[in-house]
């Protein structure tokens, strides 16, 4: 004899919705629709390392991230001290699940390596000095960890999955003395190894 | 057929209640100073830590700053539960049908072991005298312990908690719990956990101070008004039992068991099925609205030795804390002393998990999955981590702080000195433009820059002419803006000017006067958005005759 229990579908999708622990067995972490076409896996696949660029990648980064940690996983930005808060909690992003972390150059690969214990996405700055030979043990230690991490600037040494630029930035609402910034057009563009082809996809972004 | 909730008399309880069990867990005397972290809290000190100051709830920081010599340890709930064990085993010499609440509290039928050794008075000495042989005897050091004796649950554990602050135990004669309630301050209702801090505030803000106020109202009209919450603690306040005895017995195929054909000699193993079992009970139980308050975990090795224990939570046992309970279960099993009767000496062979007691589940249950989650716990020991391999001002979290300008609105702090729990309420989504307290006047109309310098980049903003902009008084521009320059170099070397770039588009100035009575940190400033032809956007502010950029829109 089984004892078999059905949840009504809106109650499974609501536990679905709620709980951070059923992501975990998933493959990727959940990204807003419009940025959904740059990934063939419509997600961000854990365990991989992204590099954002251009004129508004950190707005991107942030935008990305958001969806996860609105769904309960942690943030770590690591040496990444000019984070714009408001902008974050803008884009949705639960400011209590965020922490800020600095490393010095030498011990940047091992804090990175603790933060990946713990959390589920990471923004991160790559310093320039390191050798390729203590990346290449990030880059393994974050895919053991399921952790995907958003690099700013220059990924210098470190091998990254992808590329997403975000250029050809438009703002909408400043005028020539009047207005204010309301938001912007612009073209992201995914390329990169783990990202076949090249995607690319217009969309609008505040902040 | 289901009888009248009041007609029937609260059961007499005896609770066993060790203030600061974790702390005597982990081998401290009360004259030593120490005291147990969780979650960057004290969550219990010796009677010495007390009396140097460290209260229950301190921050480490300020444990140390009272008792710079304090030993501070952190929390080992397994610890806990394993020290536990010999008390509990001689209690139950006593008397075997007891539940554990958790480690370092008891609670006991009173009824029948009373009535055994000759009256509550009777029943309290002996058992006082086992538990100082059975700490004697595991080797724990001495430790303060509480007991309470009275009708109900709630008002024996209040009794119990009460009795361990002076010598003697508490017993609170039958029919009286009522009137021993009556003069509670009503936040023992949150102490013991029954009720959340919100509902307990709340009662004060109206006025209902004691135990006694809140049952003085009516049933009825505390239903009304605070709905199933509010029934439970005017339930317990009117010394009621916790709940009403379950009236219906559990079905029995809610008796879930599992027979191990190759009996595992690992506990992970155990502990593996254990989850399962846990899971389709709790599964089953959730089906029904129901909740299981009083488990019974037993466990059978291949050679016939069993471990029976009975478990009680008032809030009801999720699967997680099922499986907990059989882990601590198991752990102490496997660690009893060679030659003691029930030794394991093969593998288990059979895992039961019975409900004993089940009651509809009225919402106490803080959430489907808990208050706090397993990624929360994850990151928690995660920034303990990165503090100790970096430095504690290098791990932050942002912390709400207010200001006009992006740089002022957050302050970071470090991560260590904030209670990672309780911060939603603290930092929650700030919105367009307003803080958690709400519309902050004179803020930036959202979108808010992506990035926000700590240190303002200096530079210069010129018109057609190549001549600086200036800003007057009465907030009037000497020109239009047309070209930004970023300036590097500092003060004494003297500025190099970077790239000039033309700008597309500008608006402004917005004044900020800040502060203008306090002539030390008076601040007066201009704000202006800037979009450059190549199309990215800064915050530009004029201050002191001089241009910064204090944010960027990227």
């Amino acid at each position: 004899m089984e004892l078999a229990v059905e949840l009504p579908s809106e109650l499974s999708a609501l536990a679905e919705r709620v709980a951070p622990l059923a992501l975990a067995g998933e493959r990727t972490l959940p990204v807003a629709a419009a940025f959904a076409e740059l990934f063939p896996e419509r997600g961000l696949v854990r365990g991989r390392t992204l590099a954002c660029a251009g004129q508004a990648a950190t707005s991107l980064a942030l935008a990305l991230a958001a969806p996860a940690v609105a769904a309960g996983s942690w943030l770590a930005t690591i040496d990444v001290p000019t984070i714009g808060l408001d902008a974050a909690s803008e884009f949705g992003i639960p400011l209590e699940r965020v922490v800020a972390v600095r490393a010095e150059a030498a011990r940047w690969p091992d804090v990175v390596a603790a933060a990946a214990d713990g959390f589920d996405l990471l923004i991160a700055r790559v310093p320039a000095e390191l050798s390729p030979s203590a990346m290449r043990k990030v880059a393994t230690r974050l895919r053991q960890r399921d952790v995907v991490m958003l690099v700013l600037g220059d990924p210098g040494a470190l091998s990254c999955d992808g590329v997403l630029d975000a250029d050809d930035v438009e703002w909408v609402g400043l005028g020539n003395g009047h207005g204010h910034l309301q938001h912007r057009r612009l073209v992201v563009e995914a390329s990169g190894r783990r990202l076949h082809g090249r995607r690319r996809c217009r969309l609008a972004l505040p902040g | 057929m289901v009888p009248a909730r009041s007609a029937e008399p609260p059961p007499r309880i005896v609770s066993i209640w060790f203030p600061d069990w974790p702390v005597t867990a982990a081998g401290f005397g009360a004259d030593v100073t120490a005291a147990v972290m969780g979650a960057n809290r004290v969550i219990a000190r010796t009677a010495a830590a007390a009396a140097e100051g460290v209260v229950i709830g301190h921050r480490r920081r300020q444990a140390q700053r009272r008792c710079p010599h304090a030993t501070l340890v952190d929390r080992d709930i397994d610890r806990d539960a394993r020290e536990f064990e010999p008390v509990v085993r001689g209690i139950a010499e006593l008397s075997p049908r007891l539940d554990v609440v958790e480690p370092g509290w008891i609670s006991l039928l009173a009824r029948g072991p009373a009535r055994y050794f000759g009256g509550d008075q009777a029943l309290v000495d002996r058992l006082s005298e086992q538990l100082i042989e059975a700490i004697t005897a595991a080797g724990t050091p001495a430790t303060a312990v509480g007991i309470g004796v009275a009708d109900g649950r709630f008002a024996s554990s209040v009794a119990a908690r009460l009795a361990a602050r002076r010598v003697d135990a508490l017993i609170v004669e039958p029919g009286a719990s009522p009137t021993f309630c009556a003069d509670l301050p009503i936040g023992w209702l949150q102490t013991l956990g029954e009720c959340n801090a919100e509902l307990i505030e709340l009662f004060g803000r109206l006025g209902l101070r004691r135990l006694g106020d809140l049952a003085a109202l009516s049933a009825t009209d505390v239903l009304g008004r605070f709905g199933h919450p509010g029934v439970h603690a005017h339930r317990l306040a009117s010394g009621a039992d916790v709940r009403p005895t379950s009236t219906t017995d559990p079905a029995p195929e809610r008796r879930l068991d599992h027979v191990l054909d190759a009996p595992a000699a690992q506990s992970s193993a155990v502990v593996f099925i254990a989850k399962q079992l846990a899971d389709e009970l709790a599964g089953t139980l959730a089906a029904d609205g129901r909740v299981c308050t009083r488990l019974v975990v037993v466990l059978e090795s291949e050679h016939g030795e069993r471990s029976e224990r009975s478990w009680y939570r008032s809030a009801g046992l999720s699967a997680a804390a099922m499986v907990e309970r059989v882990r601590w279960q198991l752990d102490a099993w496997i660690n009893l002393p060679r030659g003691s009767d029930q030794e394991l000496t093969g593998g288990v062979a059979l895992v039961r998990l019975v409900p004993d007691e089940v009651r509809a589940d009225d919402g106490m249950q803080l959430g489907l999955w808990g208050g706090q989650s397993e990624a929360d716990r994850q990151a928690a020991r995660a920034i303990a981590r990165l503090t100790t391999l970096t430095s504690d001002d290098a791990v932050t979290v942002p912390v709400w702080h207010g200001g006009r300008l992006p740089a002022d609105r957050y302050r970071w702090v470090p991560a260590a000195m904030v209670d990672l729990d309780g911060r939603a309420r603290a930092v929650s989504g700030a919105g367009t433009g307003s803080g958690p307290t709400g519309p902050w006047p004179g803020t930036l109309p959202s979108p808010s820059p992506a990035t926000v310098f700590t240190e303002p980049h200096p530079a210069e903003l010129l018109d057609e002419h190549g001549e600086a902009v200036r800003v007057s008084a009465r907030s009037m521009l000497s020109g239009r803006p047309a070209i930004l320059l970023l300036l590097t170099g500092d003060e004494a070397t003297g500025w190099q000017r970077g790239r000039p770039r033309r700008i597309a588009a500008w608006a402004g100035p917005w004044p900020i006067e800040e502060r203008w009575w306090e002539p030390g940190r008076q601040r007066r400033l201009a704000r202006f958005q800037v979009v450059t032809d190549d199309g990215d956007g800064f915050l530009v502010v004029a201050e002191h005759r001089r241009w910064w950029i204090s944010a960027r829109y990227d």
